[in-house]
């Protein structure tokens, strides 16, 4: 009992991911319903080289509601909905006269969705495996401000097949999990294509009362798209963006249906891709 | 009064529902309270003064009008003080608003000058012959002005080019040894007397040639000798690509 409560656990914490993840459907009728806040800001990027480059400040600040439902023991229902997000960039300001030179602006909108399917082709054994289906939704704006600088989505409809293996195990007394993942995401309206990789690790304290959780994980671009469609990208919408990135995160269980999490998130590298660390908070529900 | 309503709020419970309710809206309220600072650009230049109409002879009792341009310390044009003087006002008389007069044979040089706050004034100056033979008194006209474009960034921005006034047009002729990186987004062309911000500057136009010779046909109206400096730079993440001093 207390191994399949905590593998329905760690079904949650897959879930933090802004993709569907893990190898671990939910069980039919159960549900996972999350409430959070992602920012970051960032004054400096990685270049196509890889070295980091000054730009001006930008800021996105997104908040969302993550559900995952089982509608069956094998198939998961999975939806990523930034109901608010705000994106902003500073005012630039001469040192020499304090005169304002660009205006700094904002949007506020819904960003980019993304709805999932995931399917256990593996349960109930030592090592499971899922693949997910998600698809990408352009709800987001991915021209704003007057520049069309400002952007809390891509503009671009993708599609993303994921494989997903974990298992669980002791370490100790502490109880542990491990899971990896690789996925094909197909991008369209001239955006390259990626592939999305990641492992993961985590473990459960204090009765499993308080959750940690080490990820590693990383995009890489198949530079197969139209370059010059990327004119006002920026930020972490960009095309043929890269990146490797370490993202350490606490749970913490309240009582059996609710809990909260915090994550930290910072690149080890990448290309055309904000070089700051993120930040989450949120509050989740079990059903 | 009021105390027994803080006491009575105190004391009731608050419920699950409002915690939640509470949350959300403080979670959002975060998004929302992030305001728009001030990044600060260090722009200052060095002011700068420069005749723009010089001539190289002058018949005696002719007359020419010199006229300067001042840039100030961030390499706008401003009004200022100009102080006029001849080397050898025996050969070449000047008067305050720049109106030089051949008075003899010989050579005189012919200065600008502006005088600035808490530093040393700076100058311009022009040769002038001034001789008893037929001159046409035409300004010395400039048709070529060339330089190397370098990377002040990450980003793959090399090359050179030249400033071009012929047959009336004036062209901006990048040569073949020019290469940009295609991955930067909004990558834009300025021409600029401050290399530092597009503040003042002539927008030429988005960059959508990355490698080998091509060339921007510019406004007939802009002088050759208007603006110093290109400016490559990346609209979207409001920053400096790379530069290129436009020469003699």
């Amino acid at each position: 009992m207390k191994r399949l409560c905590f593998l329905i656990f760690i079904s949650f914490l897959f879930s933090f991911s802004a993709f569907a993840g893990g190898g671990w459907p939910q069980p039919k009728g159960h549900g996972f319903f999350k409430f959070s806040q992602w920012w970051l800001i960032s004054d400096q990027h990685f270049t196509d080289t890889g070295l980091l480059d000054p730009n001006v400040t930008q800021g996105i600040f997104t908040t969302s509601i993550y559900a995952e439902y089982g509608f069956t023991d094998r198939l998961t229902g999975i939806l990523y909905f930034p109901l608010f997000s705000r994106t902003y960039f500073n005012n630039t300001v001469s040192a020499t006269t304090g005169e304002i030179l660009t205006a700094g602006e904002a949007i506020n909108g819904v960003a980019d969705t993304d709805i999932s399917l995931k399917y256990g082709l593996i349960v109930n054994k030592p090592v499971v495996l899922s693949a997910t289906l998600t698809l990408g939704l352009p709800f987001g704006e991915s021209q704003g401000g007057t520049a069309g600088n400002l952007q809390l989505g891509d503009g671009e409809f993708n599609q993303m097949l994921q494989l997903d293996a974990g298992t669980s195990f002791q370490l100790g007394k502490v109880a542990a999990y491990a899971n990896a993942y690789a996925g094909f995401n197909n991008r369209t309206n001239g955006f390259s294509d990626e592939l999305r990789y990641g492992i993961e690790a985590g473990t459960g304290f204090f009765g499993s009362k308080l959750y940690t959780i080490f990820r590693l994980y990383g995009i890489s671009s198949l530079k197969n798209g139209s370059n010059r469609n990327n004119e006002n990208s920026t930020s972490i919408f960009a095309n043929n963006t890269e990146f490797l990135t370490f993202s350490p995160e606490i749970a913490y269980n309240i009582n059996e249906k609710w809990g909260v999490s915090a994550t930290y998130a910072s690149a080890l590298k990448g290309r055309l891709i904000f070089a700051a660390p993120s930040y989450a908070v949120g509050v989740y529900l079990n059903l | 009064m009021g105390v027994g309503i803080v006491c009575r709020f105190a004391a009731k419970p608050i419920s699950k529902i409002m915690k939640l309710q509470v949350l959300i809206i403080a979670i959002i309220g975060t998004s929302l309270c992030n305001c728009i600072g001030d990044d600060i650009i260090f722009d200052t230049v060095d002011e700068s003064i420069r005749i723009t109409n010089p001539i190289d002879s002058l018949q005696i009792d002719s007359t020419h009008e010199f006229r300067a341009l001042f840039l100030n310390n961030i390499g706008i044009e401003a009004e200022t003080d100009l102080d006029w003087q001849s080397s050898d006002p025996n050969v070449l008389s000047i008067d305050a608003n720049g109106v030089a007069t051949g008075l003899q044979e010989g050579r005189a040089i012919m200065y600008v000058e502006v005088a600035l706050e808490d530093k040393e004034p700076i100058r311009d100056e022009k040769l002038v012959v001034v001789t008893a033979a037929e001159v046409l008194n035409t300004e010395v006209e400039t048709t070529e002005r060339e330089g190397t474009i370098r990377t002040t960034s990450s980003y793959v921005l090399e090359g050179s080019f030249i400033l071009k006034r012929e047959n009336d047009e004036l062209r901006l002729e990048i040569a073949e040894d020019y290469k940009a990186s295609s991955s930067l987004p909004g990558l834009y062309l300025y021409l600029t007397n401050n290399p530092n911000t597009t503040n003042g500057a002539l927008e030429i136009g988005m960059v959508n040639t990355f490698e080998g010779a091509h060339t921007y046909q510019l406004d007939n109206d802009i002088d050759i000798n208007q603006f110093d400096y290109l400016l490559y730079y990346c609209k979207p993440f409001g920053v400096k690509v790379g530069e290129g001093e436009i020469g003699e």
